[in-house]
Order: structure tokens, then C-alpha cells, then sequence
């Protein structure tokens, strides 16, 4: 009777998670069906918004731009809007500006403020980008808003808008936001501030003397990825500091010969990734007199050293390739030897 | 009620409750999948805008190890040669080829001796000698003594001169905007240390140039199976764990990591079959255990092709040869389960990887052969039996169609009804028979691993895609 009951039991358990199962197969084959008829339609629909609208902006991007717009229908918005931002990507100079013109004259940037505010997540995605290429300072306050929350693809789209809209607002606003924000990718941060590069750089030179050794070589990096040429007394300061990470940062910001002391002090650290980044910046501010530097540092014990300190030596300026032919027979250390010609094999090859 | 009575009671609620918590994780991780493809599709109208390249973008060693590739290896670094990524140099490293396979690189890339002070960051099999490519300056061709695939990468990631690396097959098929794809997870996060993408079958598709043209689906049946499963795999089993940071296996047909965080862990075991995988958990276990915040995600779209075999015998050396892999890196590792700082990778993944794909087919099979041993003895009567086949072949069948919702949701890669016709089908007939006979395999591979047979470079019966043909299959399901 109890093995009956228990049988019975599993029976009941298995048909039921197999109905479920069959049930729940059911249900998702329907619902493929259904994404792909309406994925057809979509397609479909998009093909006939597309075939209206490409031409009429392929005419505006070269210059002809119609007297009169068509209306743009409801069902056209989205598709029109997706190959506007596309055409906006590719194009640069005169052909940005008559999209836009085209773009105000459909009153879509009305449109897209409305989405800014009330669309789903994709809608705000694409309005912000929409608003961003429009230079919509109407906007700026929405984007704002959209900038600080916590969802990362939305705020860093949000960001992207506001460097578009006002470049010397949004770097005032961004400089301390993507030091503070060190989950951010250093290349995403300074991708967005290359269009605000000057304006990026005055807002970092304020800022650096005020940060904290914990921010600092965050500060420098972003300075580092914009190419910016930051003043001496900063470098200065930075290359003297007891952190490691703010010499490495510094080192890495070195651009012109203002901080040479400092970097040639460097050279013997006792920290290899120092060393490293010591001979790369003297390879870039470098003098003539430097070789003999770089020459002990073909012999470091860290390979990373030996490779930089040479490449370092290749780009010193007043060396010719015979005076590097010379250097290389006069080397007694094979280790150093070895990788000044690799390095001069490499640039041979470049 | 007697012993024998309990017995088969506890063991067919034991097989059923197995097969219930088996698919059930698989539809949990669905879900998880679900939500990141839905949230990809949100945003991949800013993916698909133009790139433009910021010069920001971290430059990427392409290592890829060769061994009697002879007749793919020049149009496969053709092919890679036409990526679309601001910077990278390409690293093949011929591990001790019996064929012509350096000669081959030699001719076709107009190789030259290059004196490079090779650095020994991770212990390799000696280097014989390093040649550069004086027609392509990011070319560069490691002849060495033969050790292995995961020695070969090991040498490559020595002589890499770039912060990430990108471990790719001989026979991979790229995408020409793969490396930009997985790439993309490094320039959002700088936690991350490594990235993988989708491996898709490339069996019916055309290919021109090195890169695919055209997708289709293959005619053999086994093919079209491995099309589901990859499907299955892929999207809801990689991306869900990926969603919890809890990925253990980037496919060795195209990964990238950082370097230093491989070094750091110790670079490839080499004489392992899984290298791949081994190298994975591994990083989960250095970085977990140094307690340095990490990820490891899983980029959705296809990003590499390789070509499935269409024979049962080459079928089944994969499937022995993933177990074993499987079995070994879980083995070597097992200081990551339950560990204090083990966090999703630690107490879930390992675990599930551990009870439902490691001692799976022990209990999945034993499960087949008890269920029937106990109809044919009158033990269950045919009702119960029936019961126990309709629930583990139904929950089979929605698993392999939630893949294909996946499928649909996201890149519907097949565009025609037949396409999706054929799949809903083999959707419902791969669960006749052929993930009966996987689970075989991989109890042959499991029995293997036992024996601890040395590990050797994976041969691959060729058919041929488009133009090229395979080789070392990569890691699949």
C-alpha cells in the first residue's frame, strides 16, 4: 500500500513537471513565432520609413536641402531618428549641421526632449544621443538629471550629450566626476572629454593642487589619456610625492623637458615600474647627455626596464643609428646588449 | 516494506529530483540570460553606430598557437589580419610542427630571424628561434620545441608585447568586428580580466576571404544538432553565469584576458586537455583568494565560427576530450569551492559544474539504466516509467527551446522560416538519442580522466567550410 501511495506520488510529481514542461514549450514556441512575425513587420516598416527619409537627408547632407519636409509620421520616428544619429556618426563638419537643420525643422527636438523625459530606457538612450549631436541646450537640464543615475550605460550616454551640448559646463561638471567615479573605464572617461579637451585641461589644473594623494594619480591619468601638458609645478609635485601611484602617474604625464631633474632621479628607484616609466619619459623630454642613463638601465635586472630604457634610447634625438651601432659593439652585458637590438630591430621594421 | 523496496523508491525520486534540479538551474541561468539580452537589445542601436577608433583603446597580442597547420594556417592569419581594431600584432607560435607549417609562414609572410631578448615570464619548452614578418610588422612567428597548446600560449604570452591578449585557434573563423566586440568590457570596467564571446557552428555557412558570408545551416543531422546545443551553451549557459560573475570557461577558439592577471595566476597549465577552462577557474581562485576585485564577463554576440564535426567517431574524441577537461580543471581546483572569499564562482558555479556536469553522466545514465532495469524487472511499473521519460525528455525539449527564444530575441542569425522550422525541430529530436549518447561520451571521458591518459593536441577529421576547413575544435557546450 505504501509503495502503491509512493509510486503513485511520483507518477503525480513527474506528469506534472512534464505537463509544466510541455506546457511552458508550448507557450515559447508561440512567443518565437510571434517575435518573428513582428520582427518582419518592424523590418518591414523601418524598410518603407527608411526608403522615404534616406533621400531627402542624403540630398541635406550634400547641400540640397528640400524648401519643404514631408511630415514625419508617427511609425517613421524611430527608424528616421536610429539613421539620423547613424548619418550623424559617420559625417563630420557642413553635413552635421544640415541634418540638424533638418532634424528642427521636423521639430524633433521637441520630440526627443519628450522621450528625454518620458520614453523607456531605449528611447532615453537614443533621445540623449539625438539631443547631444542636436546641441540642444534646452535639454541640459534633463541630461543632467539622466547623468547621475546609477544605471552606467545611460549616465556615460548622458555625459556624452552634455559634452556636445556646452563643452566648458560639462568638463567643470565631469573632471570631478570621472576622478571621483573609478568604476569608469579611464578610456571611457577621457573619450568622452576629448571633445572638451581645452576646457578639460583648465578644469584639471584647478583641481590637481587640491586632490588627495588617493585621487591624484586617477586626476593624472584622465590628464595623461587628453595628451594635456600639464604645468611644471604640478608634474613637479607629483614626481617628488611618497606615493608610488602618483609617481608612476606623473611620470606617465610627462611631456616636456620643465620636470627633467626630477625624472632623471627617477632612473634609480627602487621600485622597477617607476623605473620603467622614468626611462619612457626621459625617451620623450630627453637629452643627448641621457644615454649614458639609459645605458645603465639596459642592464637592469627587469626586463620591462631593459626594453623601455632601450626604446628610450632610440628616441633620444641627436643619436644616429651609427652612433647606436657603436653603443651596441661597446656593450659588454649581453642581457643589454640583446635588447638594444631588438629595439632596433623593432624600429627598423616599424 | 522491504530494503528493495526502499531502494528503488529513494533512487527513482533520487533520478527524478536530479533531472528536476538539473534543468531547473539550466532555466534559472535562462532568466538571468533573458535579462541580458534584453538589456543588450536596448542598446545595440549605439553599438551598431559608426566607430570611430580614440586611440584609447587597449592594443591586443593575438596569440595563436599552431601545430600541422600547414594547409589553413596562411589564410587563417590572412583573415586575422583584417580585423577591425585600432592595434594589434599577431603572435603564432608553431609548437615543434611535423608538416610544413613554418615553412608555409615562412613563404607567405617573408619571415626573418628576429633577435628578440625573448623574456621568460612563465617557464615554456625551449624557443628555437623567433622570426618577423617583414611584409607585416605586427607579425611575429615563435618556433619552438613541441610541449603542447597550452605551452605554446604560455610562450606566446611571453613574447606578447600588448597589456591584453586574445588566444584564438589556428581554424577560428572570425567575425572582422570580433576583437572590438569582446574588447568593449575592458574599456567599461576596469575590473575586468578577461572576456569571452560566442562560438557558432559554422557548417552550412559560406566564407569568403577568411570571414563568413553568408549563414546557413549544414545538412548533417549531427551538425545541426551541435547548432542547438551551441545555442544552448552559449546563450544561457555562459551568459547566465556571466551575469553573476560566475563564468568558469572562456572557449580557447577566441578569449581575451589581461595579461597580467594570467601571469598572476601562472599562465596556462601546460599537458592539461582544458586548458581553457583550467586557466579560468584558476583566475577565479588567485583572484578570489587575494581578494582583488575582478570580473570575467561573456560578450553574446557571435564573434567566432568553427566548423563541428559530422562524424560520430570525431564527435565523440571531442566530447571524451571536453569531459576530460572539464574533469581536470575542476580537479586542480579545488581550493575555489566553498572558499571564504569565494563568492558566485566559489559556492554556486563550481558546485553545479561540479554535481550536474562533472558526476552529470554518472547519475543521468545511471538514472536511463536504472529507470529501465527496473521496468523490464517489475520493480516501476510502465506508468511510472513513462512518467520518468516524459518529464526528462520535456524538460530536455524547453531547455533546447529557450535557447532558441535566446536565439530569436537577440541576433536571429537564421533569417528564414524554413531555418527556424529546422531548428524547432532538431529543438525536439536531439533529446531522442543524442544527448543520451553525449551523456555516454562524457562518461567515457570521465572514465578517462581516471586513468589519467597523458593529454596530446586534439586531431579533427576535416570537411571543409567555404573555403577553409577546421582543426582543433574549441570548447562548445
Amino acid at each position: 500500500m505504501t509503495l502503491a501511495t509512493q509510486s503513485d506520488t511520483f507518477i503525480a510529481a513527474a506528469l506534472w513537471t512534464g505537463f509544466a514542461a510541455l506546457l511552458l514549450t508550448l507557450l515559447l514556441g508561440l512567443q518565437i513565432i510571434g517575435m518573428r512575425l513582428m520582427l518582419r513587420r518592424r523590418q518591414r516598416s523601418d524598410a518603407r520609413a527608411l526608403a522615404r527619409w534616406r533621400p531627402l537627408l542624403n540630398a541635406a547632407i550634400v547641400g540640397e536641402m528640400p524648401d519643404s519636409l514631408p511630415p514625419l509620421r508617427r511609425a517613421e520616428r524611430l527608424p528616421f531618428l536610429r539613421l539620423w544619429a547613424h548619418l550623424q556618426g559617420s559625417l563630420r563638419g557642413e553635413a552635421n549641421e544640415a541634418l540638424n537643420e533638418v532634424a528642427r525643422r521636423l521639430g524633433i527636438d521637441a520630440y526627443a526632449r519628450g522621450l528625454l523625459v518620458r520614453g523607456n530606457r531605449p528611447a532615453r538612450l537614443l533621445s540623449a544621443l539625438v539631443l547631444g549631436h542636436l546641441h540642444d541646450r534646452e535639454a541640459w537640464p534633463a541630461l543632467l538629471r539622466m547623468a547621475e543615475q546609477p544605471d552606467n550605460t545611460v549616465a556615460l550616454t548622458a555625459l556624452w550629450a552634455l559634452v556636445r551640448v556646452d563643452p566648458p559646463a560639462a568638463a567643470d561638471y565631469m573632471v570631478p566626476l570621472f576622478i571621483a567615479r573609478e568604476e569608469w573605464a579611464l578610456s571611457l572617461a577621457a573619450g568622452i572629454l576629448q571633445q572638451a579637451t581645452e576646457p578639460a585641461a583648465a578644469a584639471l589644473t584647478r583641481l590637481l593642487p587640491q586632490l588627495g594623494e588617493d585621487k591624484l594619480p586617477r586626476a593624472l591619468r584622465i590628464a595623461e589619456a587628453l595628451h594635456l601638458a600639464l604645468p611644471g609645478a604640478v608634474l613637479g609635485a607629483a614626481l617628488r610625492s611618497p606615493s608610488m601611484p602618483v609617481v608612476i602617474a606623473g611620470l606617465r604625464g610627462v611631456r616636456t623637458p620643465e620636470t627633467l631633474p626630477e625624472v632623471r632621479a627617477l632612473l634609480a628607484h627602487a621600485d622597477w615600474q617607476v623605473r620603467v616609466q622614468a626611462a619612457r619619459a626621459l625617451g620623450r623630454v630627453g637629452e643627448r647627455a641621457d644615454a649614458e642613463r639609459l645605458v645603465q638601465l639596459l642592464g637592469d635586472r627587469e626586463w620591462w626596464v631593459r626594453y623601455r630604457a632601450a626604446e628610450a634610447l632610440l628616441e633620444l634625438p641627436a643619436l644616429s643609428r651609427a652612433d647606436l651601432d657603436v653603443l651596441r659593439a661597446s656593450l659588454t652585458d649581453r642581457f643589454a646588449a640583446d635588447m638594444l637590438s631588438q629595439a632596433m630591430a623593432e624600429s627598423a621594421n616599424k | 516494506m522491504n530494503t528493495e523496496h526502499v531502494i528503488v523508491a529513494f533512487v527513482t525520486w533520487f533520478v527524478l529530483c536530479f533531472f528536476v534540479a538539473l534543468n531547473g538551474g539550466y532555466l534559472l541561468l535562462n532568466l538571468f540570460s533573458l535579462r541580458a539580452l534584453h538589456r543588450r537589445g536596448q542598446e545595440q542601436f549605439l553599438g551598431d553606430l559608426p566607430r570611430a577608433y580614440s586611440g584609447l583603446e587597449p592594443p591586443v597580442s593575438i596569440l595563436v598557437p599552431a601545430y600541422n597547420e600547414e594547409a589553413t594556417i596562411a589564410a587563417s592569419i590572412r583573415s586575422m589580419l583584417q580585423l577591425s581594431y585600432a592595434e594589434f600584432e599577431i603572435v603564432i607560435i608553431n609548437d615543434g610542427s611535423k608538416d610544413k607549417t613554418l615553412e608555409v609562414l615562412q613563404r607567405e609572410f617573408a619571415l626573418l630571424p628576429f633577435p628578440e631578448a625573448y623574456r621568460r615570464t612563465i617557464p615554456t619548452k625551449e624557443v628555437r628561434q623567433i622570426y618577423r614578418s617583414t611584409r607585416y610588422p605586427n607579425v611575429r612567428v615563435i618556433d619552438k620545441v613541441n610541449g603542447g597548446k597550452a605551452d605554446s600560449l604560455n610562450a606566446g604570452i611571453n613574447a606578447s608585447r600588448y597589456p591584453l591578449f586574445c588566444g584564438v585557434d589556428a581554424d577560428s573563423i572570425l567575425q572582422r568586428d570580433s576583437l572590438a566586440k569582446v574588447t568593449e568590457p575592458f574599456l567599461r570596467d576596469p575590473t575586468m580580466v578577461a572576456t569571452g564571446g560566442t562560438v557558432r557552428v559554422a557548417n552550412g555557412c559560406e566564407v569568403s576571404g577568411g570571414f563568413l558570408t553568408k549563414v546557413g545551416l549544414p545538412r548533417s543531422p549531427l551538425a545541426l544538432f551541435q547548432v542547438v546545443e551551441y545555442l544552448r551553451a552559449f546563450l544561457f549557459g555562459r551568459l547566465g553565469w556571466s551575469a553573476l560573475n560566475g563564468m568558469l570557461i572562456i572557449s580557447g577558439a577566441f578569449g581575451i584576458f589581461k595579461k597580467d592577471a594570467v601571469v598572476l595566476a601562472g599562465g596556462y597549465r601546460p599537458n592539461t586537455i582544458g586548458e581553457d577552462m583550467e586557466l579560468v577557474v584558476r583566475m577565479h581562485r588567485t583572484l578570489r583568494e587575494k581578494g582583488q576585485p575582478y570580473r570575467i564577463e561573456f560578450v553574446p554576440d557571435p564573434v567566432c565560427w568553427t566548423e563541428a564535426p559530422e562524424d560520430m567517431a570525431t564527435l565523440k574524441n571531442q566530447r571524451v576530450r571536453w569531459q576530460r577537461g572539464l574533469a581536470e580543471s575542476l580537479n586542480a581546483n579545488w581550493g575555489l569551492m566553498f572558499s571564504r572569499n569565494g563568492g558566485v564562482a566559489g559556492w554556486v558555479a563550481f558546485p553545479f559544474m561540479l554535481f550536474f556536469e562533472w558526476l552529470g553522466p554518472v547519475i543521468e545514465l545511471g538514472g536511463y539504466i536504472f529507470m529501465v532495469f527496473a521496468f523490464l524487472t517489475g520493480a516501476i511499473s510502465w506508468e511510472a516509467f513513462g512518467a520518468f521519460l516524459f518529464v526528462a525528455l520535456g524538460l530536455g525539449i524547453l531547455l533546447s527551446a529557450s535557447g532558441l527564444l535566446l536565439e530569436e530575441m537577440s541576433f536571429h542569425l537564421y533569417p528564414r522560416g524554413k531555418q527556424l522550422l529546422m531548428l524547432g525541430l532538431i529543438v525536439i529530436l536531439e533529446n531522442f538519442g543524442y544527448r543520451q549518447l553525449n551523456t555516454w561520451w562524457r562518461l567515457v571521458g570521465l572514465w578517462r580522466w581516471l586513468r589519467q591518459k597523458e593529454a596530446t593536441w586534439g586531431a579533427m577529421k576535416r570537411k571543409g567550410i567555404g573555403e577553409e576547413g577546421a582543426g582543433v575544435p574549441p570548447r562548445g557546450p
